[in-house]
């Protein structure tokens, strides 16, 4: 049995992003691309709301990573320019974990992956493995805006051993659970855990997980 | 429960005849279609080594470590729509046959090991018997445009260590790693960092990266002393490798035998984790320590001379990466 935290939801417009984070974090974060930023806002946001412990695992994911600015870069470079440093560190989508230690989060261990649509109960698998040498582990999926008008995503929650919001187990058999996506899993956790009623079973592939309102 | 590594191949670009590896063929032509070729070759080397059955070797789970993973691609449609990286992935795992779950993970330079890391963990916890790991960067402009702009690459050759380094040279490589519950070389353990002052410089903080090497020693349980090999970062970048070298010094009295491949095979970014893996341990099958090639004059800041040694007495390794962003990883293996 683990235990998860209310997810954090960030849904935020395109406009807002810089603002957000200059609001946040006192000044604008250095060096960061808008995934980055876009990572950071959320992630942090999810830390502030759980008593902070000595060791944090990072580990989280999206369909498509720093899409604007690896298209810039693309550009850039078919255009036979020299790839502009700031474009070129925008791409890294895993620099999300170092802006977070330099913020002062105890970060042990950092992976940000790519996962088949329905591959989300890897992060929980993984999650819990990592619990091993990690007090927390922060699980996020994020996605950036793909369509003028749609948000930027950053979806975020805190896995632990400690009792929190919820508590969760792998199921051996996905059968009847509600089917969920990387993209809205937490989501639909959040949904549910607005009016927790019988415990929600989310499946992901061949694989299963249980939440139950927790505390 | 224990990991090990069960069997490696890797496709390089060092010179024909100088490490155990398969050739790439030539950059150019449709990137998909030598993309293809290449997995294909290495799937056929690896599986050829990997004593699994058919149906163990279809069900195996595939990550795949990689930070461009098929931008050289794209590059030649430059306003195309960018396809979600796992596409990438899903089609190297049918170039191996396999059809388990696939994950891409990217943590830049460190990522195949990173990759290694989370398939550790899967078979650690019973959620699998087998893993495949794969890491894989092929030629593209981004990369070396991008760390160019950087100011990170040396405009002759890698020289690891070597007092007259001046920078990085970028390699591609594709490499691959069973991982698996039985094996010739046991995972001691595999420690990580993140160095926070490192976002642009590659991990230039020594106090961070004797910190993982420490973390790594400490899991598994050895003492300093009883290391009989270093596999290097040593890229050939002035300030990354010598902050290594004072990270090794501070532990190491007398530093063991050393070695780094990026002079042999240029820094393989994302990949560097399985390719280097599969290049050390063919070499230490064979008894060899390889050369350290790049490696000529030693530099007294450094303290360290890599070169070639009897590799048939190593059976303790740890092996060093760092990476663009501070990430740092120090792996410990035990020959069984």
């Amino acid at each position: 049995m683990i235990h998860l935290s209310a997810p954090t939801l960030a849904r935020i417009s395109t406009a807002e992003l810089a603002p957000r984070a200059r609001e946040q974090f006192g000044g604008d974060v250095r060096r960061a691309g808008t995934f980055a930023q876009l990572c950071l806002l959320g992630a942090q946001a999810c830390l502030d709301g759980m008593p902070r412990r000595s060791s944090l695992g990072i580990l989280w994911g999206s369909t498509y990573g720093a899409r604007e600015a690896a298209r810039a870069a693309i550009r850039e470079v078919a255009d036979g320019e020299l790839v502009m440093p700031f474009t070129m560190i925008g791409t890294l989508p895993h620099l999300a974990a170092t802006l977070l230690a330099q913020q002062g989060a105890p970060v042990m261990r950092a992976a940000f992956v790519h996962l088949q649509p329905a591959g989300w109960p890897w992060l929980l698998s993984l999650a819990r493995a990592w619990l091993a040498g990690c007090e927390q582990v922060l699980l996020g999926w994020v996605e950036e805006s793909a369509a003028a008008g749609e948000p930027h995503r950053s979806d975020w929650c805190v896995v632990q051993r400690e009792p929190a919001a919820v508590s969760c187990q792998a199921l051996g058999n996905p059968r009847g659970a509600l089917p969920a996506t990387n993209a809205d899993w937490l989501a639909q956790m959040g949904a549910w855990l607005a009016a927790p009623r019988a415990p929600l079973a989310l499946r992901g592939g061949s694989e299963a997980w249980r939440f139950a309102a927790g505390r | 429960m224990a990991s090990f590594v069960r069997a490696t191949a890797v496709a390089s670009a060092a010179a024909p005849g100088t490490m155990p590896d398969l050739p790439l063929p030539p950059p150019g032509g449709d990137w998909m279609a030598r993309a293809d070729a290449i997995a294909g070759r290495v799937a056929a080397a690896l599986k050829a080594k990997a004593e699994l059955g058919d149906a163990e070797w279809r069900r195996l789970p595939c990550l795949v470590g990689s930070s461009s993973h098929f931008i050289g691609a794209r590059e030649a449609q430059a306003d195309a729509a960018l396809e979600p990286p796992i596409e990438f992935a899903d089609r190297l795992a049918r170039q191996f046959g396999v059809s388990g779950p696939v994950m891409v993970v990217n943590t830049a330079c460190t990522s195949g090991l990173t990759a290694l890391g989370l398939a550790r963990d899967m078979i650690d916890a019973g959620a699998c018997p087998h893993a495949l790991v794969l890491g894989v960067e092929l030629a593209n402009r981004l990369s070396t445009a991008g760390f160019g702009a950087l100011g990170l690459l040396s405009a002759t050759k890698a020289r690891p260590c070597d007092l007259e380094r001046d920078g990085l040279v970028l390699g591609e490589a594709f490499g691959a790693t069973l991982v698996s519950t039985s094996g010739p070389w046991r995972i001691a353990a595999l420690a990580s960092q993140i160095d926070a002052s490192g976002f642009a410089a590659p991990a230039p903080n020594e106090a961070i990266i004797a910190r993982a090497m420490r973390a790594a020693l400490s899991a598994a349980g050895w003492p300093a002393s009883s290391v009989d090999l270093i596999k290097l970062q040593a890229g050939g970048s002035p300030a990354g490798d010598l902050a290594e070298a004072r990270a090794v010094r501070g532990i190491f009295s007398a530093p063991p035998r050393l070695v780094s491949f990026k002079g042999a095979i240029g820094h393989t970014l994302g990949a560097s984790g399985p390719a280097e893996l599969s290049l050390l341990l063919a070499a230490l099958a064979r008894g060899q320590v390889p050369p350290t090639e790049g490696f000529a004059q030693s530099d007294p800041e450094l303290g360290l001379e890599p070169r070639a040694a009897d590799g048939g007495a190593v059976r303790r390794v740890l092996f060093n990466l760092a990476g663009f962003g501070g990430h740092i990883a120090s792996l410990a293996l035990a020959r069984e």
